[in-house]
């Protein structure tokens, strides 16, 4: 679904990252971990089209518009409703799937409101149904649940993760938080600016109480041990 | 109401000031109210009123249907960018209403060369303020449109534009003032009707009472058009969609 090819990114002569490979299976859940400033956002924008790799190469299957992009701040159109928002780019013909993936993030109540006019989680649950209306075959999300409270975002993510399984998405999620890594990646790679450093599956993915279960907290101790952190 | 407070502070500094003259050349102005309601009633202030606010609503229109392009391609083109906003800023300080005689002898004396005027003086701020509207819009609105595929006419309609459409008002509302002070001089010319030309057929006559009803008027004039643009404004972008 998605081959990163020995890829780098530079801004100038400054290097985000590079030497990163990486294979995604069709369906697959990846969750890429690292520390601020390891370039997990610039590898996000690399794979969607939106900056230049300045070596390597990218290929999602498909093509570049079968990939979706969620990113870390909502960015709805604040003169635009919470439906048009949704159907951004895209014709009439995608209203009625655009309302019933409003409906599945339960604001099919709100779609004649204005983004003002909501609170930030349903913002990015409109952020969230834009990205899927496009029945995207490779989601990217770029830390999106990083401004959410703790019930919020831990709603989301089920929501989420329960929507690309059903749906065989690929998923490729950054995220600078161990506890989302483990939650939503059945395999989990910890980034570093040189690349890759680390690599795992990840055992506890179908567990239903992934979040308390004690044996999937040796996995946080391990990733927390690759990043660098206190055990 | 906000405007019946501005009306009652110019009214006093107005009655003020009267007194203080106690001359024909400042009027009381319940004279001059008097007045102006006598050739409201008398219908002939109308047609000077209709060919001011002609020759403004149509030198506006031609203003922003060459600003708002030239705003957009310059805020948008680097390369028209560098070239074009220097000669903008070379051309915008020069006293347009020097080349009055160019214009009526381009585009003879009639209303064409008070209209031309009045969008020649327009189109710069007009201009620059959609220009600067373009350049300040959130990059990450455009890098969202290319994260969704977004066709450029697609991108100018859905994010460009709504985007500067704010811009448009505010310079709208810049330039009534500067449009009005250009049309009481474009009007003292060659003119026979108009609220520039009663004013100054009046204060020819040593009518200073008509003189100042003609003031009164096209102030006005202005506060109906700065009503007419906020009404406008709130109809096209509701408070809750900014």
């Amino acid at each position: 679904m998605l081959t990163i090819c020995d890829a780098q990114v530079c801004y100038g002569a400054h290097s985000a990252f590079s030497h990163f490979s990486l294979n995604a299976k069709r369906g697959e859940m990846i969750s890429i971990v690292g520390k601020s400033g390891c370039g997990k956002t610039s590898l996000l924008y690399a794979i969607a089209g939106l900056i230049p790799l300045s070596q390597g190469s990218s290929t999602i299957g498909g093509g570049s518009t079968n990939c979706s992009l969620m990113f870390q701040q909502d960015r709805l159109l604040p003169w635009k409703k919470v439906e048009e928002n949704v159907m951004l780019g895209l014709g009439p013909e995608s209203r009625e799937y655009a309302q019933s993936l409003l409906a599945l993030v339960g604001l099919g109540h709100r779609k004649n409101s204005y983004p003002s006019q909501l609170s930030g989680g349903e913002r990015q649950r409109v952020a969230l149904a834009r990205s899927l209306v496009r029945k995207p075959g490779l989601l990217l999300l770029d830390e999106p649940f990083a401004s959410l409270d703790e019930q919020t975002r831990e709603r989301l993510q089920e929501e989420i993760k329960r929507y690309v399984k059903q749906h065989g998405i690929t998923l490729l999620l950054v995220t600078h938080s161990i506890k989302e890594a483990v939650f939503m990646g059945e395999r989990i790679i910890v980034m570093t600016p040189q690349g890759l450093s680390y690599e795992t599956t990840n055992p506890y993915h179908e567990y239903e109480d992934i979040r308390s279960n004690t044996d999937a907290f040796s996995l946080e101790k391990e990733l927390r041990l690759q990043l660098g952190g206190f055990q | 109401m906000r405007y019946l407070r501005g009306f009652l502070v110019v009214l006093l500094f107005w009655y003020a000031l009267a007194l203080l003259v106690s001359g024909p050349i400042i009027p009381y102005p319940h004279v001059v109210f008097a007045h102006l309601l006598k050739a409201i009633l008398s219908a002939n202030i109308y047609l000077h009123l209709l060919f001011s606010l002609y020759r403004i609503l149509t030198g506006t229109m031609l203003a922003l249907l060459v600003a708002i392009p030239a705003g957009l391609a310059i805020g948008r083109v680097k390369r028209l960018d560098r070239v074009l906003s220097p000669t903008l800023y070379l051309l915008y300080p020069l006293p347009k209403i020097a080349f009055l005689p160019v214009f009526m002898v381009l585009f003879g004396i009639g209303d064409l060369s008070k209209i031309i005027l009045i969008a020649v003086i327009i189109f710069f701020p007009a201009t620059l303020t959609i220009r600067d509207g373009v350049k300040e819009m959130p990059f990450q609105y455009l890098e969202l449109a290319q994260a969704y595929h977004l066709t450029s006419r697609q991108v100018l309609t859905d994010i460009i534009w709504p985007s500067i459409l704010p811009r448009i008002f505010s310079s709208l509302r810049i330039t009534v003032g500067i449009s009005l002070s250009v049309l009481f001089v474009s009007e003292t010319y060659a003119a026979t009707y108009g609220l520039g030309y009663t004013i100054m057929n009046n204060w020819v006559m040593a009518n200073y009472v008509g003189m100042y009803a003609g003031i009164v008027l096209l102030s006005l004039l202005g506060l109906l058009l700065y009503i007419v643009i906020d009404k406008v404004e709130q109809l096209v972008i509701p408070a809750q969609a900014r």
